[in-house]
């Protein structure tokens, strides 16, 4: 315990070089604009960042994305509240109780209530980041590579099984991400697959730059279809924000710490973020909470749950990405690729090999919720500005990242062909309600899944039976199929419901 | 019936491109060992899945027509919105659409040729326009000093070799490279 408050010390001290400050600040107020421009979503945000660390340290760009990613949680309610146009999916549920709020004239306090859970979410998942981080590592070296399949597993499962308006279409996403991540020389045998006789397949399609293409360029191309157009910001200049009272506050206790452990959780399962995150914790609130019968008639119930929950994911995000080098959201396999391009592998050994850089991350995380906190109550006025932007000139440029971000990682036209390809993809994904998050994360988790299977299969003479028969994987692995079966369930049960209704 | 069918054909493409896949899969040369699964396991065990879900869907839609299971994201905003629900899109305009993804598309294949500014400015004021933006002065100066601006911050903060293009085009970026001390 002395151990881990020396080192996160040292990564505060590390933190006050001027090169990771400004990363700090910059990667805050980038954070902020990005969630409150609708057109621009967190994930796409950090894809974004992404090319402007490649001549960077590797602490400062790590700095800079996470610090992105904190900020990117908090701004998109402001608009949410303000103007209905949710900055990000995440800030949907804030329609619900702070758009309310807003409108019976109490948008200081709702945007108020918003800040408070912020910052109580972040920095309950700061704490609760740096505190099980290292023992969670400890655990992941005893892992075998079943463990490690059955994880990624319960992660592919959860990430269907919680978003999409469609569990067979998420299915369809995720397959079709597992199978681009087949693309190319095959780790186990080397041999080639599904490459087509075409060159540049042999390396593999990079994740990033499926992720480019179809989080940027297929919103872009989305946006193009639909018109592009600014936000009316007619009331703009009477914001400000009214900060809860102690005692107000001690009212909704039980919704700050049941929004933050959930945020927590589902941010710790690889693959589900902040949205899933934001909307699960305003459902378990409508289901559970004291006050559960009044939410959607502008409460600070229905602000504080989903707002804790998606700030508190960033910490549990972050967790199986730094102990297990898998990724816990979109925003995180970004920073897993920065790391990677800078040559740190995250994972069980990070602690023993890189400590100084994760602390130094670890204390980011703080001093962003902090930050984006500060920032929130003296800029919100001057930062929701950015809507009277033209979205076209934004979109152009948003354009020129995607290109450039592909096209940096290898020098290569063809990447940036790819991204092309991928933006229609991601655009089509969307007109047709193909759900874009798994087939991205089926590109990311698919290789590390694939190994540690056919690795598994390899030790254990090809008998899958042991993925159920070892303890810790065998409960992963009955979790995640209870995950993917249970909207099934619900779904039959809604026909025989049905069925029954009609015969009566 | 026809509202049927056209449900069910996205699942009979997408059911069709795995099974053509599985073939591929199916033929996938290695060098087979004794008591291993083999390069071809992996994608075979995917696709299947993915035809399995295909075909399920499409005898749910043939037989019930209804909506499948939804994730528990959909189901909690059914359940839990009380009133405010996101503003619904604006319609779409293919056309727009259409020649946005075309001069994307010619962008990337210039991109080459013409090196990056002489690629850029143009794409950049074209794409403006066409999503709508008319006021000129803004247009020039989004589309040139932004061009300018991204090739100086690319080029010599983050040393990202840009295209330089050929003939005269190549000329010109090498000049403006001069010009702004990018070596």
């Amino acid at each position: 315990m002395v151990e881990i408050f020396q080192n996160l010390g040292h990564g505060f001290v590390q933190l006050l070089e001027p090169v990771n400050l400004l990363s700090l600040g910059v990667g805050l107020v980038f954070g902020l604009l990005v969630a409150v421009l609708p057109g621009l979503t967190l994930v796409m945000g950090v894809v974004l960042a992404l090319p402007f660390t490649y001549s960077m340290a590797i602490t400062p760009s790590i700095i800079l994305l996470t610090a992105m990613y904190v900020s990117g949680t908090y701004a998109g309610a402001w608009t949410s509240i303000l103007f209905r146009v949710p900055g990000e999916p995440m800030d949907v549920p804030l329609l619900w109780d702070g758009y309310t709020m807003a409108r019976r004239g109490r948008a200081a306090k709702a945007l108020g209530w918003t800040l408070a859970a912020a910052l109580f979410g972040g920095l309950c998942t700061a704490t609760a980041m740096v505190m099980l981080a290292q023992p969670v590592a400890k655990i992941a070296l005893t892992f075998s590579t079943a463990e490690y399949f059955a994880l990624i597993f319960f992660g592919l499962t959860s990430v269907v099984s919680l978003g999409g308006a469609s569990l067979a279409n998420g299915l369809i996403s995720l397959f079709a991400g597992l199978m681009l991540a087949t693309v190319g020389v095959d780790d186990t045998y080397g041999s080639y697959r599904f490459t087509f006789g075409v060159p540049i397949l042999r390396d593999g399609i990079d994740y990033l730059v499926v992720m480019v293409g179809a989080f940027g360029l297929g919103e872009v191309f989305m946006r193009m279809g639909q018109g592009f157009k600014s936000a009316p910001l007619e009331s703009v200049d009477k914001v400000s924000t009214q900060l809860p009272t102690l005692r107000e506050a001690w009212a909704v206790r039980s919704t700050f710490v049941r929004g933050t452990l959930l945020g927590i959780v589902v941010g710790i399962v690889p693959g589900a973020g902040a949205t899933v995150a934001s909307f699960l914790s305003y459902g378990v609130e409508s289901q559970y909470g004291r006050r559960r019968h009044e939410l959607g008639n502008g409460i600070p119930d229905g602000i504080v749950a989903p707002q804790t929950a998606a700030t508190a994911s960033v910490g549990g995000a972050m967790i199986p990405l730094i102990t297990m080098g898998i990724p816990g959201s979109g925003a995180t396999a970004i920073i897993l690729g920065a790391f990677m391009l800078h040559g740190l592998q995250p994972g069980a050994q990070v602690f023993e090999t890189s400590s100084h850089i994760v602390y130094a991350v670890f204390a980011s995380v703080f001093a962003a919720v902090i930050g984006m906190c500060v920032i929130g109550y003296l800029a919100t006025r001057t930062l929701v500005r950015v809507l009277e932007f033209p979205e076209v000139i934004i979109s152009a440029y948003v354009v020129m990242c995607c290109i450039l971000g592909a096209f940096a990682a290898r020098n290569s036209i063809t990447d940036v062909w790819l991204i092309v390809v991928f933006g229609v993809v991601g655009y089509l994904c969307d007109r047709f309600r193909f759900p874009i998050a798994p087939l991205v994360l089926g590109v990311i988790l698919g290789p590390i899944a694939e190994t540690n299977f056919m690795t598994t299969m390899i030790s254990y003479d090809n008998d899958w039976t042991v993925l159920f028969t070892r303890p810790i994987s065998g409960v992963i692995m009955f979790l995640a199929i209870a995950t993917l079966v249970y909207p099934f369930v619900r779904w039959l049960r809604r026909l025989r419901r049905a069925a029954r209704g009609a015969l009566i | 019936m026809s509202t049927r069918l056209a449900r069910a054909l996205p699942y009979a493409l997408v059911g069709l491109a795995s099974a053509y896949l599985y073939y591929v899969a199916a033929h996938i040369e290695y060098e087979h060992r004794a008591g291993t699964l083999g390069p071809d396991f992996w994608p075979k065990l995917v696709l299947a899945l993915a035809i399995a879900v295909c075909l399920f869907e499409i005898a749910r839609v043939a037989l019930s027509g209804g909506r499948g299971a939804v994730g528990e994201i959909a189901q909690l905003a059914e359940r839990a919105a009380p009133g405010e629900e996101a503003p619904a899109p604006p319609p779409e305009s293919l056309p727009r659409l259409a020649a946005g993804i075309a001069l994307t598309a010619l962008y990337v294949w210039l991109l080459g040729p013409l090196g990056f500014f002489c690629a850029t400015v143009p794409y950049l004021a074209a794409f403006v326009v066409l999503g709508g933006y008319r006021r000129r002065g803004v247009v020039a100066a989004v589309s040139g000093l932004g061009t300018l601006l991204m090739m100086f911050f690319f080029m010599k903060v983050v040393y990202v070799s840009l295209p330089l293009g050929e003939g005269a085009f190549r000329e010109v970026t090498l000049f403006l490279m001069r010009t702004m001390g990018i070596r």
